[in-house]
């Protein structure tokens, strides 16, 4: 009974992290962002009995809008597969949350409890395959909408999508060749390691190039300004234009979910994960000497703020990125992923596995 | 390559740029928070039915109809400001006044804001400084297009 | 011929002609106030001053008699600092009223003073009070602070009506116009004063405060309340946008024609113009078999083409009637007769007219319409109609007018018409005569239509439309055209016709009248 129950809390609690972060950052944090760097306020009336909480509750407002619009689906539609579509672009985002190790362990009485959903050897391998299959839902929305420039625009989202799948992949086979392991869990074991005795072994350190890599084909993955071309809500017309209400609401949903999808990735591949520089199970070990002894709870509840933080810190860094880019050309993306990022993710593959070589 | 090295220094310059306002106003917001006051503020905002902004002392609102001492207005109906009205949106009629040194006072004065584009031509126009547009009132917006349509009597307010 | 040189221009004109009237033949203007054409020059005013060669002082040029080789300069310096320096005393007592005033707008004194004045007042005092409305005559008010007493209105009294109503009364700075004793000018001509007035001192009740001047628009046409036929100008408010106008036609003024009316029009013209707008009928109405059938143009005129086919079809059109009356324009007195006598072979075509007014001793005359010389010379004999004898005689009454009503009262009418099986009228007015009638074509006023009138002179005036067509309502000659169509008789003939110009011209072809005035 325990052995199933744990699994589903474990499930339901990544879920609702997911969910509220998600919520908060596709709309509070994008919207507040933006505000703050045009020098704006940004929404700050929705309230609950008169209380504002600087539009602490304008995701709910936003959301509770979009449930009770008209779900509108055209007449000339393939129904079935219109329907499908934000679903199917829903879920692979966000089953990839069950891969991401929140931290390490906790030990209730005599049970040890990983912070983590799913701890297979291949977790790497299974956050790249979903995230791929979510091009599915963009090309079923285009398709499906029957809608000419619907059907370009899903069609350019998936050329996109299927050109940055290719640096995605290989600017992360360095870091594999350094933590030699698919599993993420013990990527983030290795990280806690030093470098040199001081620096932690994180891969941005150890993965500069790799980083850059990654950053870029990330941020092309999550179709966002200023790789926003399958959608570009300004002015080309994108794959949801015939979706409305609560469907339209999933591809944001979508949207947002994949920046926090992609932020955990840097944090648990770049970024250490759930480590704390320095901070070992039994406490702070420093690199000058001297430790620093906490109770392993605490230790667990620093290693789980540090991740959040990190998290929300890209979170943060992507919608600033948002706020402050043109869109690319359509050509210029193309060279972007094919002529450079590829080619620097070769780069970086060779110079590693010269390095490690040595 | 160095041209794409170029790019790539402007790109990040540019973050920074975002970056910057974005820590320069969340430092001036949280300063606020803590009751700290400054000289600058983190937004420019004008928090709109709370806070007002100060009209300019030439800005053309609502109109209103000048009175004589004894009450009656101004107007004498010379018609020189729906003469001049670009929109037409000023309707004067004429009645006779009993005393011979005013004798043409309006029985009608009708300025329909429908159509009304605030020009103030009226103003510039009335021989008699019998209309102005001072009042400072902004917010004259109606559920009904009828509201609109303002008389003597609400214009003498 | 004299040959003079005004302004470095040579100019022809005739012995005994004033140097102001040569210039304005030449097309010069010189300023005048208190010279009006039509009176023996006073020089009042003073504003006409010109310099003349040989001449020490600036002289008038309303009362300069033309001489050979007279050499005139109208805009020399000399000249304009005169104006100015008159411009200056002239309203040194005038009150400056404008945006009361009904004068705005039309006021020479206002032009000149945009021409040539322009300058502050040099003068510290203010400026004297006077009556500003002072009743002189039954729709007349006088403004004697606005008075700059150029004595038009006395003259025009003393010459014109040679009422004498009117005098300057008083010397120096209390000169005033004044009436005789408290008696009101009361003639018939009255109205003209306001037009003669150079500023707006002399208004009338009228038009007093409806409007002002410049919102009006000018129309030409013939006045048709009587057979002078005197010429008018309609001047009429193209209406404000979105709010109801309450009228069209603001007022009547004349129009100068030496030949007809000179310059002044009678008030029964200038002031009853009110039945352009009132009690106008818009639509086609009609009453037959009690049912009340909704009829348009085409369906109105193929109902009374058929009925009238009918009678013509049975050899039967001695049992029509056709009563006419002299408003209507001679085109239109044309086209029935070459309808209805010519192709029909109708006999019984009778004349209406509106009953016979006052006449006065200038321009009014008895007849209150304006075509009975055309009616009679385009061949329709003025016999008396035996109304309740038509009774049994006819099916078919087509009847143009409502003057039926002068002659019979309603019961009659009434009983007259319901022992006819088909009876049409062509109305312009709501009168009484109309839900007896089976069929009503609303129709057009002088003042809506093209065409021209015979005055009792025997002077063919045409005139164009001034104001748009009421409602439905269309000009008779036109339907008349339609009818002639619908009939389907001479059509060779009709269908060269579709203006009133055309139907002129084939009126010159052929009544030898009408070739005269070519």
């Amino acid at each position: 009974m325990i052995e199933f129950l744990i699994p589903l809390i474990k499930v339901i609690l990544a879920l609702v992290w997911l969910l509220l972060l998600t919520l908060y950052v596709a709309d509070w944090v994008e919207r507040k962002e933006s505000a703050i760097i045009h020098d704006r306020i940004g929404a700050n009336r929705a309230s609950i009995f008169g209380l504002r909480m600087i539009g602490l509750f304008q995701p709910f407002a936003d959301a509770i809008k979009m449930i009770f619009k008209e779900d509108f689906t055209p007449s000339f539609s393939r129904k079935f597969l219109h329907s499908l579509a934000p679903f199917l672009s829903f879920f692979f985002v966000a089953v990839t949350i069950a891969a991401i190790p929140f931290g390490d362990t906790i030990r209730i009485g005599s049970r040890i409890i990983k912070l983590q959903v799913l701890d297979i050897n291949v977790t790497l391998l299974f956050v790249l395959a979903m995230m791929s299959l979510g091009i599915y839902g963009v090309i079923l929305a285009g398709w499906a909408s029957n809608n000419r420039f619907s059907l370009l625009g899903g069609i350019r989202g998936a050329a996109q999508l299927i050109s940055y799948e290719v640096a995605f992949g290989l600017s992360l086979v360095g870091l594999i060749m350094i933590y030699p392991s698919l599993k993420l869990s013990s990527i983030v074991h290795s990280q806690g390691e030093l470098l040199f005795g001081f620096i932690p072994k994180w891969g941005i350190f150890l993965q500069p190039l790799g980083f850059i890599v990654f950053l870029f084909a990330a941020l092309a993955e999550t179709k966002r300004v200023p790789f926003d071309l399958p959608e570009g809500e300004s002015e080309i017309i994108g794959f949801y234009t015939e979706y409305s209400g609560l469907k339209w609401g999933l591809f944001m949903m979508t949207d947002g979910m994949e920046i926090v999808i992609v932020s955990t990735l840097m944090t648990t591949l770049f970024f250490g994960g759930w480590q704390v520089p320095w901070l070992q199970a039994d406490g702070f070990h420093w690199p000058w000497g001297g430790e620093w002894f906490l109770a392993s709870w605490i230790v667990v509840i620093l290693q789980v703020l540090a991740f959040n933080l990190k998290v929300f810190f890209f979170c943060w860094f992507q919608v600033l990125l948002r706020w402050t880019y043109p869109r690319f050309r359509y050509d210029q993306l193309m060279d972007l992923g094919w002529k450079l990022l590829i080619p620097l993710s070769l780069v970086n593959i060779v110079g590693t596995g010269i390095i490690m070589s040595l | 390559m160095i041209r794409a090295l170029g790019y790539f220094i402007e790109i990040i310059r540019g973050s920074l740029i975002t970056a910057r306002h974005f820590m320069a106003n969340m430092f001036f917001h949280i300063l606020k928070v803590l009751g700290i006051k400054t000289k600058r503020k983190g937004a420019v905002t004008i928090q709109y039915p709370e806070e007002k902004k100060e009209l300019a002392s030439r800005h053309r609102s609502l109109h209103r109809i000048m009175t004589r001492e004894d009450g009656q207005p101004r107007c004498v109906v010379c018609m020189l400001c729906v003469t001049v009205c670009p929109s037409e949106c000023i309707y004067v009629e004429a009645a006779e006044d009993p005393d011979p040194e005013i004798q043409k006072r309006p029985s009608q004065f009708v300025i329909d804001l429908n159509r009304c584009c605030f020009c103030g031509f009226c103003v510039e126009a009335c021989p008699e400084d019998a209309i102005r547009m001072d009042t400072g009132k902004v917010e004259i917006a109606q559920y009904d297009r009828q509201d609109l349509i303002y008389d003597l009597d609400k214009l003498k307010e | 011929m004299i040959k003079i040189i005004i302004d470095d221009k040579t100019v022809e004109a005739k012995e005994g002609t004033t140097v102001l009237s040569a210039a304005k033949l030449a097309g010069i203007q010189i300023p005048h106030l208190c010279y009006h054409a039509a009176f023996i020059p006073e020089g009042s005013c003073r504003m006409c001053l010109v310099e003349i060669e040989g001449f020490p002082k600036l002289e008038l040029a309303c009362s300069t008699q033309v001489k050979e080789d007279l050499r005139v300069w109208t805009q020399s310096k000399k000249v304009t600092e005169a104006r100015k320096g008159v411009l200056e005393f002239i309203l040194a007592e005038h009150p400056l009223d404008c945006p009361i005033c009904d004068k705005a707008g039309e006021c020479k004194l206002q032009d000149y003073y945009e021409e040539y004045g322009l300058f502050e007042s040099q003068f510290k005092e203010l400026k004297e009070k006077r009556e500003k409305k002072v009743s002189i005559g039954e729709r007349l008010i006088l403004d004697r602070e606005r008075c700059i007493l150029c004595t038009r209105c006395v003259r025009f009294l003393r010459e014109v009506t040679k009422t004498q109503e009117l005098g300057v009364f008083n010397r120096g700075v209390r000169s005033e116009i004044s009436t005789y004793d408290g008696e009101l000018v009361d003639n018939n001509y009255s109205g003209n004063l306001t037009e003669v007035c150079p500023v707006g001192a002399i208004t009338d009740t009228d038009f007093r405060f409806q409007i002002r001047s410049w919102f009006l628009q000018k129309g030409d046409s013939i006045c048709p309340l009587c057979s002078r036929g005197c010429n008018i100008s309609i001047e009429y408010h193209p209406g404000f946008a979105r709010i109801p106008r309450k009228k069209r036609v603001y007022r009547i003024t004349s129009r100068e024609n030496l030949a007809v009316n000179d310059f002044w029009i009678c008030d029964l013209g200038r002031y009853a113009y009110s039945y352009l707008d009132e009690n106008r009928l818009s639509n086609f109405l009609s009453s037959l078999n009690g049912k009340n059938k909704r009829f348009d143009q085409e369906s109105a005129l193929q109902f009374a083409a058929q009925k009238i086919k009918k009678l013509y079809d049975k050899k039967k059109i001695s049992r029509m009637t056709l009563i006419l009356n002299s408003w209507l324009t001679n085109e239109e007195l044309f086209l029935v007769r070459k309808i209805f006598r010519d192709d029909l072979r109708m006999q019984r075509i009778f004349m209406v007219d509106p009953s016979q007014g006052e006449k006065d001793k200038m321009l009014l005359t008895s007849e209150r319409s304006p075509n009975r010389k055309g009616a009679e010379e385009i061949g329709f004999d003025f016999q008396s109609l035996d109304f309740k004898g038509l009774a049994g005689k006819t099916d078919v009454l087509v009847m143009f007018g409502e003057y039926l009503l002068d002659l019979a009262s309603l019961e009659e009418i009434k009983a007259v018409l319901e022992g006819i099986e088909t009876s049409i009228l062509f109305s312009s007015k709501e009168s009484a005569l109309v839900s007896l009638f089976g069929l009503v074509f609303p129709t057009a006023l002088a003042a809506e239509k093209s065409g021209s009138f015979t005055n009792c002179e025997g002077k063919i005036q045409s005139f164009e439309p001034v104001l748009e067509s009421w409602g439905e309502s269309r000009p008779e000659w036109q339907f008349l055209l339609e009818l002639s169509r619908e009939l389907d008789i001479n059509s060779n003939y009709y269908n060269q016709i579709e203006s009133t110009t055309a139907v002129l011209e084939k009126m010159r072809e052929e009544i030898s009248f009408f070739q005269k005035e070519k």
